[in-house]
């Protein structure tokens, strides 16, 4: 073969591989992005759910014990959250030693809110008390769905960097490995 | 918010994904929202002002049975257009798995997605041939949705990660205030049953309940089974005794007032489904109708009827299971009326007022979490391949 044929053999296949480099990083930068919005949803909504249930501790609606439950539970998961603020949200590492705080919130909010006493609760306090329960139950729904969608971008980012080239070529960078966010966000009752 | 919504389905032929889209379409119109879809549809066929047609569908076999599809060049540039003649804040695709618009738009989408995976029975060879080629636009897909654990299920072990769980819709109040009709309606002698669903279809388990209609003939003879459904009348009369075809009254196919007000008329509602139901919606409608059910025991079912507390389980294709559950229904009163009650009860779970409100919930997550992803400032592809991106936040962005 003469030498120009090589030459272009070799120029495609270094375009090729460029092409497919550049692919794949931005496909890699596309997910890692999607995982710290889905981590900035998840840390939104968290919030607001510890709001709400700081708000029905502090309503007098329940009984001292349990607001005292839920005041501590809501607090805690609200500092460690404003914690963070100083940092910056956007830190991938984001979630590291909140989900303890945060199954803990879950825990306070299905003590606090046995079904039994639910019914009477939406009677006793009317529609301040209806309007409470409804903001917490749609900030713990919302909880969920931000979790799953967030653990969902996650094992994309980490199957792609599974991959060989992606190792190879240190296609990542520097940035860490997102991890899971596992924590107890089942619903304090029935929606 | 303006919302688009893709369904891969010919939009005038019946079906549940076409039902469900149309439902969602309509409810969050309804809310004041901007919502569009995007369906295959004949061009002249006339259709609801919020859909576009992708172009005509034509039948393919797929996964099984023949779906009613739209795909190619005319397709795909369609979608391209309404995508950006749209400009969506969130976009809401159904079934992104079938070979359709939904694909060619998920290929195409640029904000943020949400998908709904229906089917609970897809076959993996295909899938995983498949895969690897559909990966990265699957990866577009911020939130996953399934409309029941069984299709959660195969999400999981198909697609690898999770999805939300939340049922399909039904308009419970249409059903709640349908009125009974004195012909469909029971007396003590003469009960009668409801069978829904297409009657050459054995997987719908008409085959399960005739059987079973002739023990429940032996023990009263005047019951009556009312089967609305398209489909051969004929061949399946053929496939039953002549006792039971003689108790048996084909309605044909019927619109939703005449199902609503069957549903309200009769002493129970049988399903004998056999398999491949991922969902059950008609559970549902018939318990929003007042109508006690009796149900094979598949997963599905199970799970709308929650166990045996709103309707009766019987072991599946178990034709005699099926009469006893039904002759002890018909003959305890206070049970069939307190299902009455717990089905109704059970049913509003499901109305379009609470799943629609997930979905919006849905919406408003993944939008949120597009917007923070927006934010992240793009380094030019060049400076990311001559320096790794740092990550750690708060320190000097040393490329720029």
């Amino acid at each position: 073969m003469e030498l120009i044929t090589w030459i272009t053999v070799v120029v495609i296949a270094i375009v090729l591989l460029a092409w497919y480099l550049t692919y794949s990083a931005s496909r890699l930068d596309r997910l890692h992005a999607k995982v710290e919005g889905a981590l900035a949803a998840l840390d939104a909504q968290v919030v607001r759910r510890a709001e709400s249930a700081l708000e029905l501790g502090t309503s007098g609606l329940l009984d001292p014990a349990s607001s005292l439950l839920l005041v501590d539970a809501a607090s805690q998961s609200l500092e460690t959250a404003s914690h963070r603020d100083g940092d910056h949200v956007l830190n991938i590492r984001g979630f590291a030693g909140r989900e303890a705080v945060e199954s803990d919130v879950t825990a306070a909010l299905a003590a606090a809110l046995p079904p039994e006493s639910l019914a009477e609760l939406r009677m006793r306090g009317g529609d301040h008390a209806g309007e409470l329960l409804g903001r917490i139950e749609a900030a713990g729904l919302r909880v969920q769905i931000a979790r799953r969608f967030h653990n969902q971008a996650v094992t994309d980012v980490q199957r792609v960097r599974r991959k060989r080239t992606v190792r190879a070529f240190r296609l990542a960078g520097h940035a860490p490995m997102p991890e899971t966010v596992e924590f107890d966000d089942a619903l304090p009752f029935a929606a | 918010m303006r919302i688009g919504i893709v369904c891969p389905y010919a939009f005038d032929v019946p079906g549940g994904v076409q039902y469900h889209v149309r439902d969602l379409a309509e409810y969050f119109i309804g809310q004041g929202h901007d919502v569009q879809v995007l369906a295959p549809a004949d061009d002249d066929a006339p259709v609801p002002d919020y859909l576009t047609s992708c172009g005509r569908a034509v039948p393919v076999r797929y996964n099984g049975s023949v779906a009613r599809l739209t795909f190619g060049p005319v397709t795909s540039s369609r979608a391209a257009r309404w995508l950006e003649q749209g400009d969506f804040d969130v976009i809401h695709i159904h079934e992104p798995v079938t070979p359709s618009v939904s694909v060619l738009t998920l290929w195409a989408a640029e904000a943020p997605v949400v998908a709904t995976f229906h089917t609970s029975n897809l076959r993996s060879r295909a899938m995983q041939a498949a895969y690897p080629l559909l990966r990265p636009s699957l990866e577009k897909i911020t939130g996953r949705i399934a409309v029941s654990e069984a299709a959660r299920r195969t999400v999981t072990s198909h697609l690898g990660g999770d999805a939300v769980v939340i049922p399909n819709g039904v308009c419970v109040e249409d059903f709640e205030h349908a009125s009974p009709r004195a012909t469909w309606q029971g007396t003590a002698d003469a009960p009668t049953l409801a069978f829904l669903g297409r009657i050459d279809e054995p997987r719908k388990g008409l085959p399960v309940l005739s059987a079973a209609m002739e023990e429940v003939l032996r023990v009263r003879p005047g019951t009556r089974v009312l089967i609305a459904g398209p489909g051969d009348v004929a061949a399946a009369g053929e496939r039953m005794s002549p006792r039971v075809r003689e108790a048996s009254t084909f309605l044909g196919l019927v619109s939703d007032e005449d199902k609503a007000s069957l549903l309200a008329s009769v002493d129970a509602y049988i399903a004998p489904h056999t398999g491949g139901e991922s969902f059950g919606i008609v559970l549902v409608e018939a318990m929003a109708a007042g109508a006690p059910v009796v149900a094979s025991d598949l997963a599905a079912f199970s799970a709308v009827l929650d166990g045996t507390a709103n309707g009766r389980l019987f072991t599946n294709e178990d034709s005699s299971a099926c009469a006893a559950a039904i002759l002890e229904l018909l003959d305890d009163d206070k049970e069939r009326a307190r299902l009455r009650v717990a089905g109704l009860q059970r049913a509003r779970q499901y109305d379009w007022s609470v799943v629609a409100g997930r979905i919006m919930a849905v919406y408003e997550t993944v939008t949120h979490a597009a917007d923070v992803a927006a934010t992240v400032d793009e380094p030019g592809l060049w400076a990311r391949f001559v320096r790794p991106r740092p990550r750690q936040d708060g320190g000097e962005q040393q490329w720029s």
